[in-house]
């Protein structure tokens, strides 16, 4: 399984981290940080909104949260799928 | 379910607190009756010494029994053994349902969790911070804790709403008659201000030293005649964790700018004039604002009257510079302030009752021009919450929030406008501190937000030409903006905390958390 | 006339300044994706940068970007990605060694500026200067296109291509300071000055900055946000200065208004050059919109 990350977790960052998952599984998605409390339902919808706009259908992401703007998390996403298209690592 | 002024909605009755007043408006309700007042109790000559070596020993001359109400004070903050100590000895005594009747607890005492758990403290008037908090949110005590302000709670001990029948008083210094020193000694932590109150009212008065000087002590924040026993400890707490060294002005880029815009807001007001009173505390924030009105003083000439609250080292040397003429001390946050409160005269210790009271006759905050507060969130009423975290978590006590923004004639909340994601200002807070009629302006790094109804300070500001000033409806769209729409705090329908005004109205309640 | 008195450096890969820098109220912005990004996350930080860019919310900042040396692989593709967004002001490139680097670099924005419907020209060029040939060839790269806005000297990599370091005093940059004020002013360009390294020392960059000032710089690059109001400070004119030259404005304006060529103020002849120095005195005071019209 190849995996690949983006981002730190820094304070108004976030880490992201991407696998591959089998073609049907969907998005499963992991939140964990300090925004998730009250803004796991907008963050769902930027990662959501992100996949689709780079056509990806099936993939694990995990956000690492430290009051990561939606711009923020899109960028970071974006960057560790980025990475995870061009080898990633073996996880 | 009735709502109080603020809309917020309040049982009539609730369970562990009893009938409730609803909050109708700042200075709205008036006190009847007369104080209420201790046991009488009488001492002769043929007593000479009141101590009492051994803990276990005090507290059972103390006639402290299971279902009392044992109050204690925090001048000792994060170093404190005291409570910890009595309470532990209270479990191994076998003393059962105790009220925890504090000024503040501090993350040193969550020890106390598996006191609450096994029975031993079945009630909590006073601040639930850190781990405490988090578990009386999640419905860890049967018995709704209570939230008062410095101010209301000497109010709530003075009206006869809450009886103490021991005070046990951390005393850095005290003599065998029971003359209590706060400012000498290991221990010492310099203003003894919140312990007053406990000590004049209380049925029995403990102190427990661990610096025990011959008869007479001197100086003597709590004279002898209030004081039943002595008892004494190795050591009362650790002075790391009393004071803090050195306070610093912070140098955090965003924390600067909201200080300095802050300033200029103050500086633009009509009271930067001679004879300003303030309080700042002792935030990154506040301590910074200080020092950009100090540079403000001395370009225009001003003098100030008197510093109040929380001293440290900077407002001695205010003080010390002439900046201000007297510091009125409640409590001393580091050694240069525990240094001052002992040799200078201008620097004055005072009870709770003395600084934030609303009910006797006259209180230190009413003659307060300028305070500078905090807040986790604001709305668009400029409502102040500081007891529950954005999860709705009780996190934080009230402090003297309410009864300085009630006092002073400008009241400024300065906070950053987004803690990672999470905003400062909201549509509606999730639980009401203090409510707007006594907040002027709220400061953030985008500026200054004036409440509407102080349109003369908003004049002022324009006046000045430096103020940037942002309305209310515009922060809020901009947060709206950049965190996005927040998820509701999901709650039981149980109250786990009651938020009284301190003129003991209930402002608002705080529910049980969801299991998540 | 630009105000370039603070240009501050925000971290690529850091979200928390790339948003909340331009809060601190610069001149100047420089999103750098060169020196304080590290070589595995120069991706990342491209990504984020350009969302920034695309929110573009940077208050009054001329806003630019540092992009990675002409030298190394990643210059295009930064440049690629970030100039069509169209938020751009303008490009600080590092080592600018020579007029043929700035050649390069006016033709690839050129050609992006062209295909992304951009006026073209419109990016700026900040010419890095950080060893000592570029410092050697100022007056050419300051020249080498009319896209120039300005020059700045580099600070610990020119120390380091001179074979010294830098000292408190500042000794090894004196000379060099005042050559590529003589070359930037004959170019008809901006010159910046070196970041001061120790954020906190305080009176060390106020004693600095006056030195810079006092030799002629319009401004200094900035490494942290607490260094701004002390540089605008410096640069911010004394009461003397700002009543002389509105004194100067008033009677040029009245001297134009009855057709007359020269006015003396204070018994001295006041020619355009005069004129035009004392506007620039009121906009550095804050006292004149930037980039107004003056008659």
């Amino acid at each position: 399984m190849k995996t690949a990350q983006a981002g730190t977790v820094e304070s108004m960052d976030c880490l992201v981290t991407v696998s591959e998952a089998e073609p049907g599984t969907g998005l499963v998605l992991n939140l964990a940080g300090s925004s998730v409390a009250r803004f796991s339902k907008a963050m769902e919808k930027a990662v959501r909104e992100t996949l689709e706009g780079l056509g990806i259908r099936d993939l694990a992401v995990s956000v690492q949260d430290n009051g990561a703007l939606d711009l923020v998390l899109k960028a970071r996403l974006e960057a560790a799928v980025a990475r995870l298209k061009e080898g990633g690592e073996s996880a | 379910m009735p709502k109080n002024i603020l809309g917020r909605e309040i049982p009539e009755f609730i369970e562990g607190y009893g009938e409730t007043q609803p909050f109708m408006g700042a200075s709205a309700r008036k006190p009847e009756g007369n104080r209420a007042g201790p046991k009488l109790r009488a001492t002769f000559g043929d007593c000479t010494s009141k101590v009492i070596p051994d803990l276990k020993a005090a507290i059972a001359a103390s006639g402290l029994k299971s279902g009392m109400t044992v109050s204690f004070h925090h001048h000792l903050r994060n170093g404190d053994y005291v409570v910890n100590a009595v309470i532990d000895a209270c479990a191994e005594m076998g003393i059962r349902d105790l009220t925890l009747f504090p000024t503040a607890l501090f993350g040193v005492h969550k020890k106390l969790i598996e006191h609450i758990k096994s029975g031993v403290i079945r009630r909590i008037m006073g601040s639930v911070n850190g781990p405490i908090g988090q578990m009386v949110s999640e419905g860890g005590m049967d018995v709704p804790v209570v939230l008062r302000s410095h101010g209301g709670r000497p109010r709530a001990v003075v009206s006869g709403d809450v009886k103490i029948d021991v005070a046990f008083i951390a005393a850095p210094t005290a003599d065998a008659y029971g003359n209590i020193c706060g400012s000498q000694g290991k221990s010492a932590c310099g203003s003894l201000g919140y312990a007053f109150t406990d000590a004049m009212y209380a049925d029995c008065v403990v102190a427990v030293t661990d610096n025990l000087v011959p008869f007479p002590a001197a100086p003597v924040s709590i004279p002898q005649y209030y004081v039943d026993i002595v008892a004494v400890m190795d050591s009362i707490g650790d002075p790391a964790g009393i004071v803090s060294g050195t306070t610093r002005i912070t140098r955090d880029p965003l924390r600067l700018l909201i200080s300095k815009y802050a300033s200029r807001l103050i500086e633009a007001s009509p009271y930067f004039k001679d004879g300003i009173s303030f309080q700042t505390g002792a935030g990154g924030i506040s301590l910074a604002v200080t020092a950009f009105m100090k540079e403000a003083m001395k370009k225009r000439g001003v003098r100030g009257s008197f510093g109040l609250g929380g001293i440290t080292g900077y407002f001695v040397d205010l003080l010390k510079e002439g900046y201000v003429e007297k510091l009125m001390d409640v409590q001393s946050f580091d050694l240069e302030a525990v240094k001052s409160i002992a040799e200078n005269p201008n620097h004055i210790e005072i009870s709770a009752d003395w600084y934030a009271n609303p009910w006797n006759a006259g209180t230190a905050v009413n003659m307060l021009d300028v305070v500078i507060l905090g807040a986790t969130e604001m709305d668009r009423d400029f409502n102040v919450n500081v007891n529950t975290e954005a999860d709705g978590a009780l996190l934080h006590g009230i402090g003297g929030h309410q009864d300085t923004a009630a006092g002073a004639k400008l009241t400024i909340i300065s906070q950053p406008l987004l803690r990672g994601r999470i905003p400062c200002v909201v549509d509606k807070v999730y639980s009401v501190t203090t409510p707007g009629e006594v907040v002027d302006a709220l400061v953030t790094e985008y500026g200054v937000t004036i409440n509407p109804r102080r349109q003369d300070l908003i004049d002022a500001c324009k006046e000045a030409g430096n103020v940037p000033l942002v309305s209310m409806d515009e922060l809020i769209a901009r947060a709206h903006e950049m965190c996005g729409p927040a998820d509701p705090v999901e709650t039981e329908d149980r109250i786990i905390g009651v938020i009284e005004w301190r003129d003991g109205t209930v402002i608002d309640v705080v529910r049980q958390l969801k299991k998540k | 006339m630009r105000l370039r008195r603070t240009m501050l450096y925000l971290p690529g890969n850091n979200p928390n300044m790339l948003l909340r820098g331009h809060l601190f109220a610069p001149d100047g912005l420089i999103l750098d994706l060169e020196d304080a990004v590290a070589v595995r996350e120069k991706d990342a930080a491209r990504v984020l940068v350009r969302d920034v860019l695309k929110r573009g919310e940077f208050g009054s900042c001329e806003v630019t970007v540092r992009i990675n040396g002409l030298d190394t692989e990643y210059w295009r593709k930064d440049l690629e990605m970030l100039v069509p967004l169209g938020r751009l002001d303008g490009v600080r490139a590092p080592k600018v060694d020579d007029a043929a680097t700035v050649r390069l670099l006016d033709e690839a924005l050129s050609e992006i500026e062209e295909k992304a419907g951009i006026e073209v020209g419109r990016i700026k060029i900040f010419c890095l200067l950080e060893t000592a040939k570029g410092i050697f060839n100022t007056y050419d790269i300051a020249t080498a296109s009319p896209r120039v806005a300005a020059v700045i000297p580099g600070g610990e990599d020119l120390t380091a291509d001179l074979r010294t370091n830098r000292s408190p005093e500042g000794t090894e940059l004196e000379g060099i300071r005042r050559s590529v004020i003589v070359a930037a002013r004959a170019a008809g360009v901006d010159a910046l000055d070196t970041v001061f390294p120790r954020i906190t020392d305080d009176e060390g960059l106020r004693r600095e900055t006056e030195f810079i000032k006092q030799l002629g710089f319009d401004g200094k690059s900035v490494i942290h946000p607490n260094q701004i109001p002390i540089i605008h400070d410096v640069f911010t004119p004394t009461e003397k200065e700002i009543e002389r030259a509105q004194k100067i404005v008033a009677a040029a304006k009245e001297a134009a208004e009855r057709g007359l060529g020269a006015v003396q103020v204070d018994g001295r002849m006041v020619d355009a050059p005069v004129v035009k120095r004392a506007l620039f005195t009121l906009t550095r005071a804050g006292l004149l919109e930037e980039g107004t019209e003056h008659a």
